[in-house]
């Protein structure tokens, strides 16, 4: 069966930064819809249907969209509203391209936000301990020790299972923590050329960013991503609304969002895991092959122009890349070495600075496909890659470790 | 560091919140079974008969065979590292567990070291997450062998694991 | 639509207060259930879309740890955070997208786990009416309920019609929670009053449960079943909040029901529908729901459940499974729906069957006073 030529019209965002106070989250929202409307040039009028997202759980608030319906223009109109956790942007964006491919609907907005600052204690407490809460007092029950969780709180009070993978990812190729001090920096770097991101650090240096203290090995202060309110919306329509409003439409051609055993966390009631390295992750590849054939791309290495990849940590953007078939196993840290993966560089990663420069969380996932989208349309303004962009890869990664989408977009509908 | 955002005064904060006592969860049954091994010092996975893994601790379903775990198989309680964390060391008002400072309490000493580790006990499939005690954090790697160390009272509760230490 | 779309494979699970399984297992459950009923295994799909919310589950990422539990391991997968009927809707476009061919569709709530009523104040505006703390679901829907039969003329009685007809139909469905074969409308006038003209047998009762469809492509569903049951018509709408919205009518139900009456060529609902599933949480909605949904003229509501025309033997009977009043596991209430509606087409529905069902109707709904609906019209092979 013949699929649906669809593409991304319009791109909106907003500022991103760790407190946005000037506005509620209905204002904060609408400010990216109609950034994206903007940007597409046209009415809310002509919208469909929208596609929406969060994490609930960092806001406080449920079904958000019901409260702010009309500050969306999306009353008396259709909502679907998706939410996957890390990747809730990602399966957000690519819910945008299925209504719109079903044939059931022509344009359709899809937006995803994140408003941390909400959350009174720093959303953890709400949002990221409930993930395992009903299995932490299940395992209370049966006597679990407090001092394992001292062990939890050191881990996962700072990075989470996002340590254990950078540990299992040095194992595994050899890479040093000083490859993540250059991701890290490359990303403040990037952001600085970005004017929506968050952490901004023009020229920062790994030097720089060595400096900064050991939370917990292997990642410093300056390896994390901040905390941050924002919100990211795209236009997306079918190919003839496509062809008239957007010069360079960013098409969709391919997309998936397999997912693995859940790890780490427990399974639920406290079981455990059959996954023994979280940095495998087979969703993310499955859903790349996946992604790859349907966009008909056959080498990612040469036909990939640019990748945007979801990097809270700086190990997530070196062992991605390798899952995502940019790199061989274990050398996408060399290339880094070389300055393949800067904004100039032959695989440019991130020249937005990504998730670790700007982590809204249900917003960096659509973000992702957002900045894909106009390095093809060439809006991506100081941080556009100085090369011709065919091809652009979105990727989003979340769950307890298990959830992945990887979108591929391009400059022309077909293969 | 970077930029950020000066805050503006343009709006007030509002106040709310979320009872988290509010939710009654139903648990399973599984982990009886499995604290119920550990007071013989027996550590219980659950055998999968469609793929032949064993997890520990039990667990319900294999999402691989969509099939109920419904066997059993008692795995060794020596193992292999497979991941390891050294934490910073733990000072006292540095660190928050359910609100209470560990080192306050007597969990940690002031200063101490934590090492939790991912165990792969031999003869099961999966990672069973626990912390590694009488050792150098200089020593710890990938691929170390160590054994439970069962505590001294064995109650028939998760806490009798202590932990592991090499061998 | 693109392609033909079918449902070849469904399971619920017994709705009950408190159900004695974990949410793990209840997942587990309708999941094989459904593939058994389809004939084909977990291999077999293309994608999965579950429905859950997670102030409901008291989990964030709440599809997380069910995931394999809905047989999504290593399959393109997703979680829509609204009424079952949504996560219908996601699936359907996945296979009229050409992108995948068999889905299967996942919902669920354990009511236990939280009050759902509770979790309704979270859906208020926080900066001003949960700071005012009036309102809930059921303090909303009596505000409705009021607006509502002010303006036709409705009375008690009528809501205690509704919830008669529905809870003694329930009484005949095997997987009902609220069953009352012998229920009077003294009986539910005199059940305890929750917000004046609410009273708690004209709500649904909160219950914990699950439930699992399957859908595929025409190509495929003929493979699978020889009684597939088609999606013909499809439509969708959300209005806006409670407090910027005329609650007295459910305007975006009305064009949900409009985009899907277009689809499936309905030009007369009264006539061409041989059965109807509403998901109403209240027995008010019932009424309402008559009017949008073009059964009646505005106002006649009433004149129907009078009649009987809505009854079991009636014209077009609404709710024979016994509707949402007589099982609520929030999430899974719609898809629930669509489940009854398709039982009927194959004939499959037991105790709640209706005779020469052709084409049924399906409703879910979400949100304070159904700010949000959803409406599928389903037909048999001869339809
Ligand atoms: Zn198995």
């Amino acid at each position: 069966m013949k699929r649906r030529n669809v593409a991304v019209i319009g791109c909106g965002q907003t500022k991103h930064s760790s407190r946005r106070r000037d506005v509620n989250v209905a204002e904060m929202v609408s400010e990216a819809v109609y950034n994206a409307l903007e940007d597409a040039q046209v009415s809310a009028r002509e919208v469909d249907a929208f596609v929406v997202g969060n994490m609930p759980g960092f806001g406080g608030v449920a079904q958000p969209e019901q409260w702010i319906a009309e500050s969306l223009g999306a009353a008396g109109k259709p909502v679907l509203r998706i939410a996957t956790g890390g990747t809730t942007g990602g399966s957000v964006g690519q819910g945008g391209y299925y209504v719109v491919a079903s044939g059931l609907h022509d344009m359709v907005v899809a937006v995803a936000w994140e408003k941390h600052s909400d959350s009174k204690e720093a959303g953890a407490t709400t949002g990221l301990l409930h993930v395992g809460l009903g299995n932490f007092f299940h395992a209370a029950g049966y006597g679990l020790s407090l001092k394992n969780l001292v062990a939890t709180s050191v881990v996962g009070a700072a990075a989470g299972v996002a340590v254990y993978q950078a540990m299992f990812y040095m194992h595994r190729s050899g890479c040093g923590i000083e490859h993540f001090d250059m991701v890290a920096a490359k990303a403040r770097r990037n952001a600085a050329k970005n004017k929506y991101a968050h952490l901004q650090w023009p020229g920062c240096t790994a030097e720089d960013i060595a400096k900064t203290d050991i939370v917990t090995y292997p990642f410093r202060y300056g390896h994390i991503c901040p905390a941050s309110d924002g919100a990211s919306a795209i236009v997306v329509a079918e190919e003839s609304l496509a062809r008239k409003k957007a010069k360079q439409p960013a098409w969709f051609k391919g997309l998936a969002s397999y997912t693995d055993e859940e790890n780490q966390l427990q399974s639920e009631n406290f079981g455990g895991v059959g996954v023994t390295d979280p940095s495998e992750q087979r969703g993310c590849w499955l859903s790349a092959v996946k992604a790859y054939r349907m966009a008909g791309i056959v080498d990612p290495k040469t036909e990939i122009d640019v990748a945007e990849i979801y990097q809270p940590f700086p190990s997530q953007e070196l062992f991605f890349a390798e899952r995502l078939g940019l790199f061989d196993e274990g050398t996408a840290w060399m290339a880094l070495e070389t300055g393949e993966t800067e904004i100039e560089g032959r695989m440019p990663l991130d020249p937005s600075g990504g998730v670790n420069a700007t982590n809204a969380i249900g917003s960096s996932a659509m973000q992702r496909i957002l900045e894909c989208a106009l390095q093809i349309m060439g809006k991506a303004e100081e941080h556009q890659v100085p090369k011709k962009v065919r091809n652009a890869l979105a990727h989003g990664w979340g769950g307890v470790t298990n959830y992945s989408t990887v979108t591929v977009l391009g400059d022309t509908p077909g293969r | 560091m970077g930029y950020l955002k000066d805050e503006r005064p343009t709006t007030i904060g509002v106040e709310g919140g979320w009872n988290l006592g509010a939710y009654h969860y139903k648990g399973s049954r599984l982990l009886e079974e499995y604290v119920a091994g550990l007071k013989h010092k027996k550590l219980t996975g659950s055998f999968c008969p469609g793929c032949a893994r064993v997890i520990v601790p039990p667990r319900n379903l294999c999402g691989r065979c969509h099939r109920k775990m419904d066997g059993r198989k008692t795995v060794s309680d020596r193992g292999t590292i497979t991941c390891f964390v050294v934490s910073p060391p733990i000072y006292k008002g540095k660190l928050k567990v359910l609100g209470m400072d560990p080192v306050e309490i007597g969990l940690v000493k002031d200063g101490q070291v934590v090492i939790p580790v991912f165990v792969k006990f031999d003869g099961s499939d999966s990672n069973t997450d626990t912390v590694l005690l009488n050792a150098d954090p200089k020593d710890v790697h990938i691929g170390m062998r160590v054994k439970v160390v069962w505590a001294k009272e064995l109650q028939g509760s998760l806490a009798d694991v202590e932990g592991v230490e090499p061998i | 639509m693109r392609r033909r779309v079918a449902i070849v494979g469904y399971a619920q699970s017994h709705h009950q207060h408190n159900m004695q399984k974990t949410r793990e297992d209840m997942v587990f459950e309708v999941c094989k259930g459904a593939l058994r009923h389809a004939g084909i295994s977990r291999e077999d799909l293309d994608t999965v879309i579950t429905a859950s919310t997670d102030f409901l589950d008291g989990r964030t990422i709440s599809s997380v740890f069910v995931g394999m539990a809905a047989g999504a391991f290593l399959k393109d997968e997703s979680k829509v955070e609204e009424d079952g009927t949504f996560a219908l809707y996601y699936a359907l476009m996945r296979v009229l997208a050409g992108t995948h061919d068999i889905a299967l569709v996942e919902a669920h709530t354990q009511g236990s786990t939280m009050n759902a009523h509770q979790v309704s104040c979270f859906t208020l505006d926080p900066q001003f009416d949960r700071q005012i703390g009036v309102l809930n679901d059921i303090a909303a829907a009596a505000l409705q309920a009021r607006m509502y039969m002010n303006s036709h003329g409705v009375t008690d009685e009528h809501l205690a019609m509704v919830a008669v007809k529905n809870l003694s139909n329930a009484a005949a469905n095997p997987w009902a929670h609220r069953k009352m074969a012998k229920v009077s409308v003294e009986e539910v006038l005199g059940s305890k009053v929750l917000c004046d003209p609410v009273r708690e047998l004209m709500m649904s009762p909160v219950s914990d449960g699950a439930c699992a469809v399957i859908i595929a492509s025409e190509e495929k569903a003929r493979e699978i079943t020889s009684k597939p049951v088609w999606i013909e018509g499809v439509g969708s709408c959300q209005e806006a909040y409670i407090r910027d919205r005329d609650l007295g009518r459910l305007e975006s139900l009305k064009t949900a029901a409009r985009t899907a009456y277009k689809m499936a060529g309905i030009k007369e609902p009264a006539a061409d529908l041989d059965v109807v599933e509403l998901s109403e949480k209240f027995a008010h909605e019932e009424l309402m729901a008559y009017e949008s949904l073009g059964l009646c003229r505005e106002g006649e509501g009433k004149r129907l459940i009078e009649k009987g025309t809505t009854g079991k033997e009636g014209k077009i009977p609404v709710n024979p499974s016994g509707g949402a009043l007589g099982a609520d596991p929030v999430c899974a209430t719609g898809l629930v729906r669509v489940i009854e509606a398709a039982k009927q087409i194959r004939g499959e529905a037991e105790g709640c069957q209706v005779p020469k069902v052709r084409r049924a109707l399906a409703h879910g709904q979400f949100g304070m006073c159904a700010q949000k609906n959803m409406v599928f019209v389903l037909g048999g092979n001869g339809s």
